[in-house]
Formats: C-alpha cells, structure tokens, sequence
C-alpha cells in the first residue's frame, strides 16, 4: 500500500511538472501548427493581366483599379526607311492606341469594370473567381476565374446594314485556369469565345469567333518577371469577308513577350506583340497579317490600386 | 503515516494546480499603419488571430501571431507583405516571449489598470530581437487586458523595403497590441 502510494506520489511530482509548461511559447507553437489551415495560393500573377490578356488575379475586395495600357506603332516601318529612327521603336510614330479602365471589387469574388477600349469603343467587364488554387482543408489545385465583356462601339462612322443600337456590341466570355506550379512559375490557359452581334454578309460568316490560350510567367527576382502570351483562333480568321464585300484573311496568333515590374506601388508591363489593338476582342477576332517583326509594337500596362473601402479598424 | 502520505498527496494536487495558473487566448489584435502620414489609411493593417498564453505565477508571457492573418487595406500591399517583406511561407509565425516585470497576481483580482513593463524576445522573419516596452494593463468584469504600443524598424529584422516606396514610411512603424484574458 505504501509503496503504491509513493508511486503515484512520485508520478504526480512528475506529471505536476510535466504540466507546467516551461516553455508557454512552444505550447502555442504546437497549438498553431495543429490548426487546420487554408493555404491559399497568392499572387499567381501579379497584375490583373498577363500581357494582353486577362490573368485569373482580381483587384483586392474594396480596391479600385486605374490601368492604361497603351500600344504603339510598328518598331520598324519598312516605308519609311531612316525615318525609322525619329519614329523611335513606334512611340513617334502616327499610330498609338490607348486602353483605360476604372474597376472595382464590391465583394471578394466580383469585380466589375468600365473601359475605354480604344477605336471609339466601350467596355464592361464583369470577373469572377470561381476557384482559387490552395491546400490544407481544401485542396484545389488550380485557381479558376470567368470574364464577359460586353464591347459597345459607338463610332459615328461604324457602317451596319441598318443601324441598330444592337449591332454595336459584341461579347467576350473568357475562361481562366491557372497553376502556380512555383514560387516563380505560373501558367495560365484561356479558352475564349466572342460573339459579334454583326458580320458581314457572305459565306461561312459566323457570329461566333474561338479561340484557345496560353500565357505564363516566370519571376527573375522578387520583383521582376518575363511573362508570355499566345492565343490560337480557331476560326473566322481565313478568307473572311469584309465590310466592302472584299475577302480578307486575318492572323490567328496573338503573340506577345513581357517584362514585369513592381516598383512596390504600381506594376510595369513592358511588353511586346504583334497586335496593336486595345481591346481583347480585335486582338482575338480581326488580328492583322504581319510578315516580319518590324510590323509587331511595344508598349506597356500600368496600373495602380487604392483602398476605397477601408476593412481595418482602428482602436 | 498514511493519512501522511494521503495529506502530502493532497496538497501536492492542489499547489501544482496552482503554480499551474495559466491563462490563454485567441483574441490577440495587432495594429498598424506603416505610413509617414498616420491619417492615410491605405496601407493600414490588422490582424485579430494573435493567441497568447499567461503564466501567473512566473510573469511570463508568450504570444504567437500568424503572419498571413494581417489583411490590409489596400490588398496589394498584403501581397506584398506576403511575398517580398515578410516572406510568409518561410516564417509564418510572428512570435514574443518575454516576462511582465512590476506584475503581481492580486491586479488580476481587483478592477483597475495598472502600468507595467514586458522585456523579451521577438522573433520574426527569422530574426529574433531583445524587445522592452511599457505595458498597460487594465482589469475590469474578470477581463484582464493588455496594451502594448512599441515602433519596430524593418531593417531590424531584414526586412528590404524598397527605395521608391521608403520616403513614405516611418521610419519605424508603429505597432498597437491588445491582448485580452479572460479569467473565469
């Protein structure tokens, strides 16, 4: 009896000590560890676009976006020969094209936005996040994200068989899957389709234009990345009738190589593409034909995000 | 002897329960604004998921914040935080250990505030810095809550902060912890 009590006297010295923790912060440690966590992927992207395109990423809940991306002319004009020179790579050339937008994130998973896309056309956007790619509770692996764009074009010299208020739009409904494989390496693919409201006459006329995507980026340093895009139309782009009655073929690549810089406010995209349109629509329906480099142009996205909804009290 | 035995049992019980006197909590708030011009609330910043633990007897106090719970304002800014300050995937964890001096357990018995010192240690983003600050605590209905205003300067703890974005920081930010038990 006595030694079975000096046991358990013993055992509870032990156990006394054992409880007191000397360690309070490795308690929490292990406390935080054990919690099931959801490791949300951040930062697929850093810009709410690749080049041209659309990335998954969204402007943050409560944030508004200013972005202008701005195309220039052709790098090298073989017309104008040593004139080339003063045309500086296109930015003093006779072409630009300028794309703005305002958009803004009411809630975590909508974005919503108004553009002027360039050529006398305006744009709303509507993205949304349907997946994001993350481990722990949930285990996604791939970060989803929609976009429709309607594109109202509203040139007094826009020629329609008879001027509708209708045929000014045509849609963009965009899909985007992508994968951060690495802490530098994103990819991302686009599947997209456009819907014109008005073609012109003649055979094989669709309303419908396809096309699939690819785009990606890879981070050089914590703030610099080489980025690129290609999309493939799938149709509409051969022997497609024009306005004048004309057959015209089209470009069905959309290629273009970036730069990515964070200056920690802003985000630079230097880019460089073979289309000069401001719009996702031209760009993926009525690319021009471009026989050689010259004819392909710089330019760059810049944007910048301010707090409009303010979600952090103070005391 | 046995009724020795059974008394030193006894007693054994009931003082191990109370050097044991622990209080914990997960409601940890941190608070801060990075910006040279603390009326501009676009890079303000919060976390409430800081958990801590208090040991009466001893003074000592541990406190452990995850990293990634901060949301900021302006969301960029969070991802930057994330991925270039604070490298949140390697170092999850903002930590403290440390002890109150001047505490003593009859303040927690009694409804009042009472001004206190914590020195320690913190750790973060895989620096551990000596830390000491004032600390104010104030008991009232059973809660017991600490208050602790101190500045932290980024190049204490490696963080790279980048030359177009420095001119509008502080030089150290300040940060505001409040850190309530509750003791029944």
């Amino acid at each position: 009896m006595k030694r079975i009590l000096l046991i358990s006297l013993i055992s509870l010295v032990c156990s006394g000590s054992l409880l007191a923790q000397d360690d309070l912060l490795a308690d929490l440690v292990k406390e935080d560890s054990a919690k099931v966590k959801e490791n949300v992927t951040i930062a697929t992207f850093k810009a709410t676009r690749i080049i041209n395109m659309h990335s998954v990423e969204m402007t943050g809940e409560g944030n508004l976006q200013f972005l202008i991306i701005h195309h220039f002319g052709a790098i090298w004009d073989s017309k104008e020969g040593a004139a080339n020179f003063a045309r500086l790579f296109g930015m003093n050339g006779s072409y630009a094209s300028t794309y703005l937008s305002f958009d803004y994130t009411p809630i975590k998973w909508m974005n919503l936005g108004i553009a002027w896309a360039g050529n006398t056309s305006m744009e709303g956007t509507a993205k949304f996040k349907l997946m994001r790619q993350q481990t722990g509770a949930k285990n996604y692996p791939v970060s989803i994200a929609l976009l429709t764009t309607a594109n109202f074009n509203a040139s007094k010299q826009l020629e329609t068989p008879n001027d509708l208020y209708w045929n000014r739009f045509s849609y963009l409904t965009q899909l985007m899957i992508a994968r951060k494989f690495s802490d530098k390496f994103s990819l991302q693919v686009t599947p997209s389709l456009i819907h014109k409201n008005i073609i012109s006459y003649g055979y094989g006329g669709d309303h419908n234009v396809y096309s699939i995507g690819i785009g990606g980026r890879y981070k050089l340093t914590e703030k610099r990345a080489l980025t690129f895009e290609y999309a493939r139309q799938l149709n509409m782009y051969e022997n497609v009738f024009d306005k004048t009655g004309g057959m015209v073929n089209y470009s069905p690549n959309l290629i273009s190589l970036g730069y990515d810089w964070d200056t920690g406010g802003h985000i630079f995209q230097f880019f460089f593409s073979n289309s000069a349109y401001a719009s996702n629509i031209p760009q993926l329906s009525t690319n021009p034909v471009k026989d050689n480099f010259g004819q392909w142009s710089i330019g760059f996205n810049l944007n910048r995000s301010y707090a409009i909804k303010h979600k952090v009290q103070t005391h | 002897m046995k009724k020795f035995i059974l008394t030193a049992v006894v007693a054994l019980l009931v003082t191990s329960f109370l050097s044991a006197q622990t209080y914990k909590t997960r409601d940890g708030n941190i608070y801060f604004n990075p910006n040279k011009n603390q009326g501009n609330k676009e890079y303000s910043a919060q976390s409430k998921e800081g958990t801590a633990v208090l040991k009466v007897e001893t003074s000592e106090v541990a406190f452990l914040v995850p990293m990634k719970s901060f949301h900021f304002n302006n969301a960029l800014l969070e991802e930057h935080f994330n991925e270039n300050y604070l490298h949140t995937n390697k170092y999850p964890n903002g930590t403290y250990k440390g002890k109150l001096v001047g505490f003593d357990k009859s303040m927690l018995a009694k409804d009042g505030e009472y001004k206190l010192n914590s020195e320690g240690k913190v750790e973060m983003h895989g620096v551990t810095q000596d830390f000491k600050s004032p600390v104010t605590l104030s008991v009232k209905g059973g809660v017991a809550t600490f208050r602790c205003q101190f500045p932290i300067k980024a190049a204490d703890y490696n963080i790279a902060i980048p030359d177009l974005v420095k001119p509008k920081l502080m030089e150290a930010t300040p940060l505001d912890a409040t850190i309530s038990f509750k003791m029944n």
